[in-house]
């Protein structure tokens, strides 16, 4: 099945001319990589317009990526890239703006809300690195090592982004308790 | 800047909460990404059309259609002359003649906004990245190449990603829904644009 393949055999083929297979990164590419994408712009839409021209941009230069086995980080970066555009694009909110349901409220699925709502809003107050590392390791659940290998950072240094981005975050949502 | 500062737990109630929320784009992302592949490729798949058209090829030809086919070719030939005439009255393309089988050829495009602005042709293979256009003060690009004589198909691509027909040149069906631009070289520089 070609949706088995490796990136290191479909990036060569579609290069060769068989457009059709790069179905197979769009599909694996758009589960690995759409959560986190939604995550850094903080819009749904955006985040699928922003994933959508990263899949082109790819596309156009994909004789750029001289390592295909490493189609993965490669990828990465143009959509961390493109996503940290179209959040630029977009004016930040105060936090303190966000609508959310009154704190007292007994339902657990509105106070899910406000919560994920509140700490999207937040992450716009972080550099785009932190927020991005924040994502990965404490929203995406990514190992230190996985991140390593697509951020092409040590782990320490990781280590030492995400808990300056979860020591900003517990800042300003302060008010949560 | 709050006064109170959330406590780790919370913060990961806050992360998990964030994760559930998100979805990402459903499967029919994948057909819209798709589509745009299939029209990105199309330049390269007219290339390849093209390329074969001047493909040397064998063709035979009843003698009925012979005295039609003379005709044809003497209007084509008259056309030549006709246009050769006026060859520098094409604005965006200027033309000296070297050499018998090879012309500069000139191309120019005035966009003031551009970051970039390339060429692609049959000339590039339509890589659209070989032939950087230089910008003028006045916001027009530029780039002067060495064409062979016979008929050429191209486009500019803007800032990496928009492909654009000269609007000074005649364009053809590129055979997929699209226009390129065009242009005849002859002997003695830009026949007909």
């Amino acid at each position: 099945m070609s949706k088995d393949l490796p990136d290191g055999e479909v990036v060569p083929r579609v290069l060769a001319g068989d457009p059709e297979l790069y179905r197979v990164l769009v599909e694996r590419y758009r589960r690995d990589f759409g959560r986190i994408a939604e995550a850094l712009v903080g819009d749904p839409d955006a985040a699928a317009d922003a994933l959508q021209e990263a899949f082109i941009r790819a596309f156009r230069s994909l004789d750029s990526c001289r390592d295909p086995d490493r189609f993965r980080p490669w990828f990465y970066r143009i959509v961390a890239n493109q996503c940290h555009d179209q959040r630029r694009r977009r004016p930040a909110v105060p936090i303190e703006d966000v609508e959310v349901a009154a704190k007292e409220t007994a339902d657990a699925a509105v106070q899910d809300d406000e919560l994920a709502g509140r700490l999207e809003q937040a992450l716009e107050r972080l550099t785009p690195e932190q927020r991005e590392a924040f994502v990965m390791k404490e929203v995406e659940g990514r190992s230190y090592a996985e991140m390593a290998g697509l951020l092409d950072m040590s782990a320490d240094a990781l280590k030492m982004r995400v808990h300056r981005a979860r020591e900003t975050l517990k800042e300003l949502l302060g008010d949560l308790r | 800047m709050s006064d109170h500062i959330l406590k780790d737990d919370d913060l990961d109630r806050a992360a998990a909460a964030l994760k559930r929320k998100l979805r990402g784009p459903d499967a029919s992302f994948d057909d819209r990404v798709m589509a745009r592949v299939r029209a990105e490729a199309q330049p390269a798949r007219a290339k390849r059309g093209l390329l074969r058209l001047l493909e040397p090829r064998q063709v035979r030809v009843s003698p009925a259609w012979l005295p039609l086919a003379a005709a044809a070719l003497f209007a084509v030939w008259f056309a030549g002359t006709r246009f050769g005439a006026r060859r520098l009255e094409a604005p965006a393309i200027a033309a000296t003649a070297p050499r018998s089988d090879t012309v500069y050829v000139r191309f120019e495009l005035r966009a003031p906004g551009a970051r970039a602005v390339h060429l692609a042709g049959d000339f590039t293979e339509w890589r659209p990245d070989s032939i950087a256009l230089t910008r003028d003060p006045d916001g027009s690009w530029s780039v002067t190449l060495p064409l062979v004589v016979g008929q050429h198909a191209y486009q500019f691509v803007v800032d990496g990603e928009r492909w654009v027909t000269d609007p000074h040149a005649g364009t053809v069906d590129d055979g997929f829904g699209g226009r390129n631009s065009v242009i005849v070289v002859g002997p003695k520089g830009v026949v007909r644009s």
